[in-house]
């Protein structure tokens, strides 16, 4: 059981590597704006302004998918932050770090944002009345459902990420324990963890990279579509 | 925790883990309507493998919600 007596104010380890995380995007996206600051806009882009621009396309392509071109100028920036900062902290497992996403306060807040964006598109489209009245739809004592409805994409996406982060750390965790363990026996290397080096970049390549970048994805496919429904057909 | 409670959780965590079984069937479903897809529109093939990748990676959330169960039930009632 959870040791509840000894409870003390203490920072969870994930509050590292996050403050790792923002610096070193800040500092990245710092060069990157200095650079386009200069750079000549008539020739050619290369080296980071190259990198910045492609990211922009990309993101704003996808945005411009889901969202249709009007909206998809407000939401890009936040979309392009999302992916950027999520790629950053799943990929972070690589490097021995405790991914940011494996917390579940992190991955809460992240939804939480969209959840508050979703909602807030839906009272500028419809009116406060309009929205009010959408939980009444089609008849009063469905509000139960439509409650339960609005609060469910908070709850999956949150916990979605935060599954796959987890499940897959702790995955890893087993793999190395087990192939510690193996290698034990092994005579001459003694506790050199030698097994573990020849299985683990596999799993780490499956966890940490593919399935890092397909939340990411995901996560941000979904952002995407949740605003665009709830915004008026062009 | 007796012996008995450290075993029924064992027990709990496989059972949750059983959330596996429908999503496996669910990803072979949407493998196999991608694949049907690609077969009657080949030219499209490209935007069908990132539909598969994303209604295959969203089909297995349900896995990982049974995995996320197990590991709570092993790790907290240990």
């Amino acid at each position: 059981m959870l040791n509840n007596s000894d409870k003390v104010i203490s920072l969870q380890i994930e509050v590292f590597s996050i403050i790792i995380i923002t610096s070193v995007l800040l500092l990245f996206l710092f060069l990157i704006g200095r650079a386009i600051k200069k750079s000549d806009p008539l020739a050619k882009p290369k080296g980071l302004v190259l990198i910045g621009m492609i990211y922009y396309q990309m993101m704003s392509g996808l945005t411009k998918d889901n969202m249709g071109a009007k909206a998809a100028v407000k939401f890009a920036p936040y979309i392009a932050t999302l992916a950027l900062y999520m790629a950053v902290s799943n990929l972070l497992g690589l490097l021995g770090f405790n991914q940011p996403t494996g917390n579940y306060s992190v991955t809460l807040a992240l939804a939480l944002i969209t959840f508050v964006l979703i909602q807030y598109t839906k009272i500028k489209v419809n009116g406060f009345g309009g929205y009010a009245k959408g939980f009444f739809e089609p008849f009063p004592p469905f509000v139960i459902m439509n409650v339960f409805g609005t609060l469910a994409p908070l709850i999956s996406m949150s916990l979605r990420l935060f599954g796959n982060i987890t499940s897959g750390g702790t995955i890893m965790m087993l793999v190395y324990i087990f192939t510690e363990w193996l290698s034990g026996f092994i005579p001459l290397i003694g506790g050199f963890n030698f097994i573990g080096i020849v299985v683990a970049p596999a799993l780490h390549a499956y966890f940490d990279v593919f399935s890092g970048l397909i939340q990411t994805y995901i996560f941000i496919m979904l952002t995407t579509i949740f605003i665009g429904n709830e915004l008026p057909q062009e | 925790m007796g012996d008995i409670g450290r075993g029924l959780v064992a027990i709990g965590a496989g059972l949750a883990v059983l959330t596996g079984m429908m999503t496996g069937l669910g990803q072979g479903y949407v493998a196999g309507k991608a694949v049907e897809a690609v077969g009657r529109n080949p030219e499209a093939e490209n935007k069908i493998r990132s539909m598969l990748i994303l209604g295959a990676a969203i089909a297995e959330t349900c896995a990982i919600y049974g995995m996320l169960i197990a590991f709570l039930l092993i790790f907290v009632f240990n």
